[in-house]
């Protein structure tokens, strides 16, 4: 029997969105998890519903796990749940005006239940983070360096690691390839050789473009909600 | 040219002292420490004013940071509570200590140093808390050299000396997006990089009592581990004066690696 992964992230407050992808898991078969990797608040809107859907879904809704993403993170580092930190990064690369807007879209009684939010989930032998074992903001796409990637993965000793942050759906596979290294102590030299895993970076999209993850053939689908594309023609074992 | 690379000092003056006139023999006038020059020994003043005053280039160490900073490591960071206990005290006896002078100088070490290609750090480029370890995953080790635009890096932390070259590395990839089908894949050859661990002066932990750092050679980046005996009595007499634990200077006078080391070195508290 088929079990499925649902992987969605990059909601920002849209709640069409989120109906439009509980509407098509509906449809599909296999479905038995939906996990949201973060970003789902953003400054574009007000989230409030969206959050009341996640945090109490509807019948028939696929029940979703989040954890915090990005925006969580500068929201919550802004009201104060974050030790003395502060919305830096956004402040930083947005100005005071998006800090000011990210703070009016959410009602401050959903933040408590958003600090609850976990960093990441391991579920078999993947981990599934909105940016990485590094930090989550890490932006990991199929244009990073596979030596990065490998560490990420490494960090958490996982064969999959499933990211959301670059908003970019891929899957990069680490097919081979290896290292030698020689040590130097004072009791000798000795020589190691070691064989790169194999393992692979899944980047799940956002918004409207999510994955489905089969975890018994271990194929990616990359779907868009709404349309009518077979998952089964975007596979990618 | 030559230059010579410590780390580790760990407020030991007899270890200090003999290794820099072990330095002053060779004629070797560049020296770069690595950080840790207090915490464990009972001369933490004495030995960052002969820092000082020889205006040695130094980086960060993670006791120079903690003191400054306050205690930044949970007790993930030990093997024991027992060892975090002595590590407390320890922290507290050092903080009582030091002076306000010179723990401001502590506070204005870098936690980096860079000349070209070379990198200096106490832990890793990410951490000074991060243990580079002489056998850990060699992608990794070559991760945090390669991230850091250096070609040798240079660290301290474990109190182990080594000099580990990464060689004949490569990647192969296979990649599939949303808009393209599978692609053939495709290979990334790996540059060639060195880690080079300067062990440590004042608390060795390589199985013998004497102090270790290393030289570089720049021209030919040839290294070479030093060893230096030293009066570890006098340091171990020192340390059971000022009331410190006495399993410090029992250590020291072994030479056995009973360090304070959490079980999963690798790992960096985040607290």
């Amino acid at each position: 029997m088929i079990e499925r992964w649902a992987l969605v992230s990059g909601l920002r407050g849209d709640l069409e969105t989120y109906d439009l992808i509980q509407r098509d898991l509906k449809k599909t078969r296999g479905v038995t998890s939906l996990f949201v990797l973060g970003d789902l608040v953003g400054p574009e809107r007000n989230c409030d519903a969206l959050l009341d859907r996640l945090k109490n879904p509807h019948r028939g809704d696929l029940k979703p796990d989040c954890i915090y993403g990005w925006w969580e993170e500068q929201l919550l580092a802004e009201s104060g749940f974050r030790g003395e930190r502060k919305a830096d990064a956004l402040r930083l690369s947005q100005g005071e005006d998006a800090v000011s807007a990210l703070l009016n879209t959410v009602n401050p009684s959903h933040l408590k239940w958003l600090a609850s939010l976990q960093f990441g989930f391991i579920e078999l032998d993947c981990a599934l983070i909105h940016g990485s074992s590094s930090d989550v903001g890490d932006n990991l796409t199929s244009e990073t360096s596979p030596l990065i990637l490998l560490d990420r993965l490494t960090r958490l000793n996982v064969n999959r690691l499933f990211t959301a942050r670059s908003t970019k759906q891929f899957h990069l596979e680490l097919t081979g390839g290896g290292i030698n290294s020689q040590v130097k102590d004072l009791n000798g030299k000795r020589e190691q050789q070691q064989a790169v895993p194999k393992r692979s970076v899944i980047g799940i999209g956002a918004g409207l473009n999510y994955t489905l993850y089969d975890i018994g053939s271990d194929k990616t689908h990359f779907l868009t909600a709404g349309s009518k594309t077979n998952p089964k023609g975007k596979g990618f074992a | 040219m030559n230059h010579a690379i410590i780390s580790c000092l760990h407020a030991n003056l007899p270890a200090a002292e003999a290794v820099l006139n072990d330095i002053d023999r060779q004629g070797i006038g560049t020296i770069t420490c690595l950080g840790d020059l207090v915490g464990y020994g009972p001369q933490p003043n004495e030995v960052v004013e002969l820092i000082r005053k020889r205006g040695i280039a130094t980086c960060q160490g993670c006791w120079d940071e903690d003191i400054i900073d306050g205690l930044n490591a949970c007790e993930c960071s030990y093997p024991s509570q027992l060892a975090e206990r002595r590590g407390h005290l320890a922290h507290q006896w050092t903080d009582d200590q030091l002076t306000d002078e010179n723990k401001s100088f502590l506070a204005s070490l870098p936690t980096s140093l860079r000349r070209d290609r070379l990198l200096f750090v106490h832990g890793s480029p990410n951490s000074q808390h991060e243990y580079l370890l002489p056998d850990m995953d060699a992608f990794a080790a070559l991760e945090r050299v390669e991230t850091a635009g250096a070609d040798i890096l240079f660290c301290g932390h474990t109190h182990q000396p080594y000099v580990r070259e990464l060689r004949d590395g490569s990647i192969r990839v296979r990649l599939q997006n949303a808009d393209h089908e599978c692609d053939q894949g495709e290979e990334l050859t790996l540059p060639m990089r060195k880690i080079v661990n300067a062990g440590s002066v004042g608390e060795p932990r390589h199985g013998s009592t004497n102090a270790t750092y290393v030289i570089h050679n720049d021209a030919t980046d040839e290294v070479e581990i030093k060893e230096v005996p030293y009066d570890v009595d006098r340091t171990c007499q020192a340390i059971v004066e000022a009331g410190l634990p006495k399993v410090f200077a029992w250590r020291l006078s072994h030479g056995f690696e009973f360090a304070e080391q959490a079980e999963d070195a690798s790992h960096v508290c985040e607290r």
